[in-house]
C-alpha cells in the first residue's frame, strides 16, 4: 500500500469514526493499541500504562476531527500518545529540560577496560533493566532506540538540545550495559 | 597493568547510530583497530541497539477496550461516574438480569484463574519487581512494591466509593452477584497478602496479589459502568458490558 492510499484509507476511517459508524473506532483501537500500550508501559511503567492507554484513546476519540491526513493515522496517534506519556512524567516531577549533556565519570570509568561483556541480549532482561533507568534516560532510550525517533525530534518533544539527547542516550546505554552485565554475572554465579 | 582507554566513548554510540562525519568515522575506526576495550564496548552498544529495536508491541489486557468503549458510550468527556440528572430505569424482564448475573459470575472464576501466577513479559517489565536480587537492591524493590500496592489500593478505594454511592440502580440479583465476585477476589487478595508476608521475596506471591488487585479494580470498574448504563436506561449496553466482563475471564 502506498503512503497516499494509506492516508486516504485513514481519513476514510477517521470519517467513519466521527460519523459514529459501528466498529470504526474499534478498528482504530485494534490496529494501534499494542504499539501505544508498549510505548506507555516502557515510558511510564505498566502500573500507570493501562490508565494512560485509556486516556490516549479517549483523547484521540475527542480530537479525531483534528486529524487532517498530514501523516498516517498511526503516526498521529503515536505523537499524541508520546505527548500524553511525557505530560504524565512531568506531572510526576520529571524535568527533562534540567538534564545535562555531561556524562557521569563513574559510568565511563566503570564501562572502560572491560571489552565486550554482553553477548546476545535477552529481550526480557533488557525490559527489566530499562525499568531501573532514570525517567529521563529511559524516555530518550525508548524514543530513540526502541521507537526509532531522531534526536532532533526527541529534542523538540522534550525541550532539550540534540546534544543533550545524544549524551543521555549514551548514558542510558552504558547503564543498561552495566545492569545487563551484572545480570549475566549473577546467573553465572548461581550455576 | 594496562591503562584504561580514555577516549570519548560517546563517539562510539554515535558511530553505532551512523551519526559521525566521514572524518570522525575514519578517526574512530583507526582507534578501534588498536583498542580492544572500545571494540568490545562498540559491539555491546550495537547489540543493545539491535535488541531494543526488536522490542515489539505489548498487547493490552482484554478489558482495556471494554472500559474505553464504555466511556465513549457514556460521553468521552465525562468521568465514568458522572451524575446523570434523570433516572430512566425501565422495567426489565427477569431473564435479562439473570443473564447479566450469570456472565458476571465468570469474573469471579477468573480471579482464581489469574491466581495461577503465570509471569507475563509485561508483568515482569512492569515494575522491575521480577528483578529482585539481580539489578535492584532489596530496599528498592520493597519501596517499589509499596508504591505499587498504594496505587492499586487507592484505585480500589475510589471505585468502591463510587460503586457504593449509588448501587441502588442495580437489580438486586446483579448487585448480589457482583458482591459475591468481590468477596471471592477479597479472599484471593487476603491469601496472597499472607503468602507475601511469609515470603516477601516471592515473585509468584507478589504477582498473585497484583493480579487479584487488578481483578478487583476490573470488577469495580464494570460495576460503575453498569450503574451508569442502567441509570441511563440502556439495558442493552449493560448486557454488553456484563457479557464483555464474562469473556475477559
Amino acid at each position: 500500500m502506498t503512503d497516499s492510499s494509506r492516508v486516504h484509507g485513514d481519513l476514510e476511517l477517521a470519517g467513519r469514526c466521527l460519523a459514529g459508524a459501528p466498529g470504526a473506532f474499534d478498528e482504530v483501537y485494534r490496529a494501534n493499541a499494542p504499539r501505544l500500550f508498549g510505548l506507555a508501559c516502557r515510558m511510564v511503567g505498566r502500573l500507570d500504562a493501562e490508565d494512560l492507554l485509556q486516556e490516549i484513546f479517549l483523547t484521540a476519540h475527542r480530537k479525531l476531527g483534528l486529524y487532517k491526513g498530514e501523516s498516517a493515522l498511526g503516526t498521529w496517534l503515536f505523537r499524541l500518545a508520546t505527548n500524553l506519556c511525557l505530560d504524565h512524567l512531568r506531572s510526576r516531577g520529571v524535568r527533562f529540560n534540567q538534564m545535562s549533556d555531561r556524562l557521569d565519570g563513574e559510568i565511563e570509568a566503570g564501562a572502560a577496560g572491560s571489552g565486550a561483556i554482553l553477548g546476545v541480549v535477552d529481550r526480557l532482561d533488557l525490559e527489566r533493566a530499562m525499568v531501573a533507568l532514570t525517567p529521563g534516560c529511559r524516555t530518550i532510550f525508548v524514543l530513540h532506540d526502541v521507537e526509532g525517533l531522531e534526536h532532533k525530534e526527541i529534542g523538540t518533544l522534550l525541550g532539550i538540545s540534540d546534544g543533550t539527547s545524544k549524551s543521555q542516550l549514551h548514558k542510558a546505554r552504558l547503564r543498561l550495559r552495566e545492569a545487563l552485565a551484572g545480570q549475566n554475572t549473577g546467573r553465572l554465579k548461581s550455576r | 597493568m594496562a591503562t584504561p582507554c580514555t577516549t570519548d566513548q560517546s563517539r562510539l554510540s554515535r558511530l553505532a547510530d551512523g551519526e559521525l562525519t566521514p572524518a570522525e568515522t575514519t578517526e574512530v575506526r583507526a582507534h578501534l583497530a588498536r583498542c580492544v576495550d572500545c571494540r568490545g564496548l562498540l559491539a555491546d552498544l550495537q547489540q543493545l541497539r539491535a535488541t531494543a529495536r526488536g522490542l515489539g508491541p505489548i498487547a493490552p489486557p482484554d478489558h482495556a477496550w471494554m472500559q474505553i468503549a464504555g466511556q465513549i458510550r457514556l460521553g468521552a468527556d465525562k468521568p465514568v461516574a458522572a451524575p446523570v440528572p434523570a433516572r430512566t430505569v425501565a422495567a426489565n424482564p427477569t431473564w435479562q438480569w439473570i443473564g447479566l448475573a450469570a456472565a458476571l459470575v465468570l469474573v469471579a472464576l477468573g480471579a482464581y484463574v489469574f491466581r495461577g501466577g503465570a509471569e507475563t513479559p509485561s508483568s515482569i517489565a512492569e515494575t522491575g519487581a521480577g528483578n529482585a536480587g539481580t539489578t535492584a537492591s532489596v530496599e528498592a524493590v520493597t519501596t517499589e512494591l509499596g508504591l505499587a500496592m498504594a496505587h492499586y489500593e487507592k484505585a480500589v478505594a475510589e471505585l468502591e466509593r463510587i460503586a457504593k454511592t449509588d448501587d441502588t440502580s442495580l437489580d438486586p440479583i446483579v448487585a448480589a452477584t457482583l458482591q459475591r465476585n468481590i468477596g471471592v477476589i477479597d479472599v484471593a487478595i487476603a491469601e496472597s497478602r499472607t503468602a507475601l508476608m511469609e515470603s516477601p521475596a516471592s515473585a509468584p506471591a507478589r504477582d498473585s496479589l497484583f493480579a487479584a488487585l487488578r481483578q478487583k479494580i476490573s470488577v469495580l470498574q464494570t460495576t460503575v459502568l453498569l450503574i451508569n448504563q442502567i441509570r441511563q436506561g440502556d439495558h442493552e449496553g449493560a448486557a454488553r458490558i456484563a457479557a464483555g466482563a464474562g469473556k475477559k475471564s
